[in-house]
């Protein structure tokens, strides 16, 4: 990277807000994902105008700019693939204003997902979304990557509750669309930005629609023998209507593997459990529980057990929030998918998902958002054996053609970033693709901001061509 | 009249067919926008012929709008030219519709009394709803981005829509989002077409999330003296734990606009109405009922009452057709559509109200759900005063939000409904915002050549 670059954003921005050493750089590498790539330079800024500088700078010396929150993401979103700018928005993380009246909250992108909801919780008020690594992820990266999450089941995902943002237009620009109001009467903008993984534009601030605490929430945990018995459960709760807030599912290894770690209270010898929660006023989730009960009950589940207190609930949400980390303790490394299929189709889905395990003597552990369809397949591997990684990737291309087959999509919330750019024209045409080109085109003409997502690179369509991951330093190689 | 060349003509029917296209003058009165009227109306059968028709105007540079019940084409600008109407009525099938994944895909020709009709077969519906409920088609609801009170519960179409497949202007067929209930694959491009009132793509197929019909329903009825206690109540009800369908909040020229009129304690001029609707099972309605009754007996409901099922139906059917029943009312009036946080409402209508006693203009003010209200203004007089009195009205309108009362960036508003002469009297957005410009960029990508309904957007697009 030009030294002058470096310099005048030194100067603009002060020393204490430029990072540029390789060993500061390290950290900046990666992301939630298993990409790599490494920037030749982080950003700190502390406000929009900040922000405008910096991409004029950019724009100057034609530097490639990517924003980034706390580097959770799943897809490499984050990830400089050109080299160029990190605008980190650590220091970019002030609640600006709650509007308990009208259920809005203005936040910077920083602010973490979780202190959001800890901020307003006093009001009786939340933000729904809550991905996994909510208490470390940022609302930036959550609208960027239009992030979901266990209870996106009944209240949507991220773009549902952003109803407005200010955006840094990648000449420089600050333009505000939408705005408190639930909907804006010109083109829906905010509907487009939200979900563009950081190519049209650099979020600086966002307002959110906050949710109020439902008066009663129960908490279910159904035991199967059989994962086939779980999967038809879900299909018959969504037959029949019924909207739980949250209805997730472990298979047998996935459970026994978090159980050892959290012991969150999943049965060791069951072959499924799913985890059910119901939300609403009281009157409402007692009826919803009790058929909820029955049904998992008539498709043969060992038991139905109700969390009795908060306690116990928060025990069961420990163990699915914190299972890939309990997975990273005993295999080396590991890959997640993240394909959407028609919920009708789960049975069939996971039995396949099985087969394609065996074939490739892999064990992929399931745990995943079952009420909306949204799969998760977990391949451990190890990086350490040759050619193993490419065999995860051929097993992981199986999965997600099945998904496309079923009708479905290649991802539910993680996001398309570097790691399926490669599969998109499984779901889109080369037309669909070029006017989503054009769009981006429309405000990002350079191509500077976050190159390199989203839009296949290779000629190979439909091949993945992630890169195998680095090895973990504490590993031997 | 527009004249179509005798070549375009002869490429348009060969595309469609000669049963597929109407060329008689007073056949294609039937299309007519704002006084302009199409050289050919073309009803292809499917999205291949769709987009074949969009490339031929598009080729010969010619102007087309789409359209289905032809009941929203008033919604808009005048179109600064229109040669072909593209009429997809034709395009009516239900092309998917899984009950157990509750998921569906339409062609946009769907009427929405066609998709209750299937849906309910299956204990489903879709929250769409749409004045001229009659013959409304889901493409021309979502392309209007049309109100329904069932926004309280579901938001709007942004939040239910999974996916679109659509012809841009160029001719070339494309799509946004999937079929599936969660999915972050490739941008959003369904939700621009979502009140883009055709002018960034002609819609060829949707796909939505259907929802469980609900085991009961039951709507009360809360009179009260002035807007201070309807509001009070309203926002009661959203600080509460309940969960309304609907809640829809009525001044006293609205009821009578919409022959509604309670009776009784409270009913009088200066009364204002609010309708709660609920569903779920008996335990969660009656929990309503009972909790709605304290609510609105604590912010000075003169009268509170369950109503009977036909009347309830009654009520209901009027509100949603408040548009209708506005337009039918004379043609001098003008509708205006606002969006704006709950608690600006109160001092947004009380403007609205002042507005219209400082001019020879009688108001009307319906709530469909929090943050959504309709303002029908009608003159008192007739003929060109009446314009006069009326363009009056809304400018002061607009200033009034761009003013202090109020954020201006959080109320969006626009004239939905007024007499074609006035639309080129007065800008129907308002003034134009600081990300008009992206709308241009957007508008560029997706119809270059400007052949879908130009004119009819915000500022001229």
């Amino acid at each position: 990277m030009n030294p002058k670059l470096i310099r005048e954003l030194e100067h603009r921005l002060g020393r204490d807000s430029v990072l540029s050493l390789r060993e500061d750089l390290l950290l900046y590498e990666y992301d939630g994902s298993v990409e790599v790539a490494r920037p030749e330079c982080v950003v700190f800024p502390r406000a929009t105008t900040d922000v405008a500088d910096i991409v004029r700078l950019a724009n100057q010396y034609e530097t490639p700019l990517v924003g980034r929150g706390a580097g959770t993401g799943l897809s490499g979103g984050a990830l400089a693939r050109d080299g160029g700018i990190v605008v980190a928005f650590s220091r970019m993380n002030r609640i600006l204003e709650v509007d308990a009246e009208n259920r809005r909250a203005i936040v910077q992108p920083g602010v973490v997902n979780l202190d959001l909801t800890l901020a307003v919780e006093h009001l009786g008020l939340y933000f729904a979304p809550d991905p996994s690594s909510q208490k470390a992820c940022t609302i930036g990266g959550n609208v960027l990557e239009n992030a979901g999450g266990p209870h996106t089941l009944a209240y949507g995902v991220t773009t549902n509750h952003v109803t407005g943002l200010e955006l840094v237009l990648p000449e420089g620009r600050v333009v505000r669309i939408g705005g408190r109001a639930a909907e804006t009467l010109g083109y829906d903008l905010t509907g487009l930005l939200v979900g563009s993984e950081g190519t049209l534009a650099i979020v600086t601030e966002i307002t959110v629609r906050l949710s109020r605490k439902p008066e009663a929430v129960k908490t279910l945990l159904a035991v199967y023998e059989a994962v086939d018995d779980a999967t038809e459960s879900v299909v018959e709760i969504t037959r029949r209507g019924i909207t739980p807030a949250a209805c997730e599912m472990l298979d047998g290894w996935t459970l026994r593997t978090v159980e050892d770690f959290v012991h969150a209270g999943f049965p060791r010898d069951s072959a499924a459990v799913l985890l059910l929660e119901v939300e609403g006023l009281a009157e409402g989730v007692e009826e919803q529980a009790a058929e909820i009960s029955a049904v998992c009950l008539a498709k043969r589940a060992r038991e139905v057990r109700v969390a009795r207190d908060d306690r116990e609930r928060d025990l069961l949400w420990k163990g699915r929030k914190n299972a890939f980390g309990a997975i990273g303790r005993i295999s080396p490394s590991y890959y997640v998918q993240d394909g959407v299929i028609p919920r009708t189709k789960l049975p069939q889905t996971l039995r396949r998902i099985a087969e394609i395990g065996e074939k490739y003597g892999f064990r992929i552990g399931n745990i995943f958002h079952a009420g909306d369809g949204n799969l998760h397949p977990l391949i451990l591997f190890d990086p350490r054996h040759p050619g193993e990684f490419d065999r995860v990737v051929a097993a992981s291309g199986e999965i997600i053609r099945h998904c496309i087959e079923m009708g479905g999509a290649l991802t539910g919330e993680h996001g398309v970033g570097m790691e399926k750019n490669e599969l998109m024209p499984l779901m889109f045409t080369p037309g669909d693709l070029a006017l989503m080109k054009r769009v981006r085109g429309a405000f990002n003409p350079t191509g500077r901001l976050n190159p390199k997502k989203i839009f296949p690179l290779g000629k190979g369509c439909g091949e993945v061509r992630i890169q195998p991951p680095p090895l973990p330093s504490s590993l031997p190689a | 009249m527009n004249s179509l060349s005798e070549a375009s003509l002869a490429r348009l029917e060969s595309i469609a067919g000669s049963a597929a296209m109407l060329t008689d003058a007073a056949l294609l009165a039937a299309y007519d926008v704002d006084g302009a009227r199409p050289g050919a109306a073309v009803r292809p059968g499917d999205a291949a012929a769709a987009a074949e028709i969009v490339r031929c105007a598009a080729a010969e540079n010619l102007a087309l709008i789409a359209c289905g019940g032809r009941t929203k084409l008033s919604i808009g600008a005048a179109p600064s030219r229109y040669d072909i109407a593209l009429d997809l009525s034709r395009m009516n099938r239900i092309l998917a519709y899984d009950p157990g994944d509750l998921t569906l895909g339409v062609e946009p020709g769907v009427t929405l009394t066609e998709l209750r009709r299937a849906l309910a077969e299956h204990g489903q519906f879709l929250p769409l709803e749409s004045p001229y409920a009659a013959s409304a088609t889901v493409g021309g609801t979502i392309a209007a981005n049309a109100i329904s009170p069932l926004r309280q519960a579901f938001g709007g179409p942004r939040d239910f829509v999974l996916g679109m497949e659509f012809v841009t202007g160029e001719g070339e067929p494309a799509k946004g989002g999937g079929r599936v209930v969660k999915n972050v694959t490739g941008y959003d491009l369904h939700k621009l077409m979502i009140g883009s009132l055709g002018t960034l793509g002609v819609i060829t197929r949707i796909n939505f999330r259907t929802f469980p019909l609900p085991a009961g329903e039951r709507a009360v009825l809360a009179a009260f003296p002035s807007a201070e206690n309807a509001f009070s109540f309203c926002a009661a009800i959203t600080h509460s734990p309940l969960e309304p369908r609907r809640l829809e909040t009525f001044d006293a020229a609205a009821m009578r606009l919409l022959g509604l009129a309670p009776t009784g304690p409270g009913s009088g001029e200066g009364a204002w109405c609010v309708l709660v609707d609920a569903a779920g099972t008996s335990a969660v309605v009656a929990r309503h009922q009972r909790d709605l009754e304290r609510l609105a007996r604590a912010a000075g409901a003169a009268q509170f009452t369950a109503l009977e099922s036909s009347d309830r139906g009654k009520w209901l059917t009027r509100a949603l057709e408040f548009p209708r029943y506005v337009a039918e009312r004379s043609p001098e009036t003008l509708l205006v559509r606002i969006a704006a946080p709950p608690t600006a409402m109160p001092a947004l209508a009380a403007e609205s109200l002042r507005i219209a006693r400082s001019n020879p203009v009688e108001s009307a003010l319906f709530l469909p759900a929090t943050g959504l209200a309709y303002l029908a203004l009608q003159p008192r007089e007739s003929g060109s005063a009446a314009l006069g009195s009326l363009a009056t009205a809304v400018t002061q309108f607009f200033e009034a939000i761009s003013g202090n009362a109020v954020n201006a960036r959080d109320v969006a508003a626009m004239v939905e409904g007024c007499p074609a002469e006035l639309k080129r009297r007065i800008s129907l957005w308002g003034p134009a915002k600081d990300d008009f410009e992206l709308m241009q960029r957007v508008k560029k990508v997706f119809d270059p050549r400007n052949v879908l309904s130009p004119g009819r957007f915000c500022g001229g697009i």
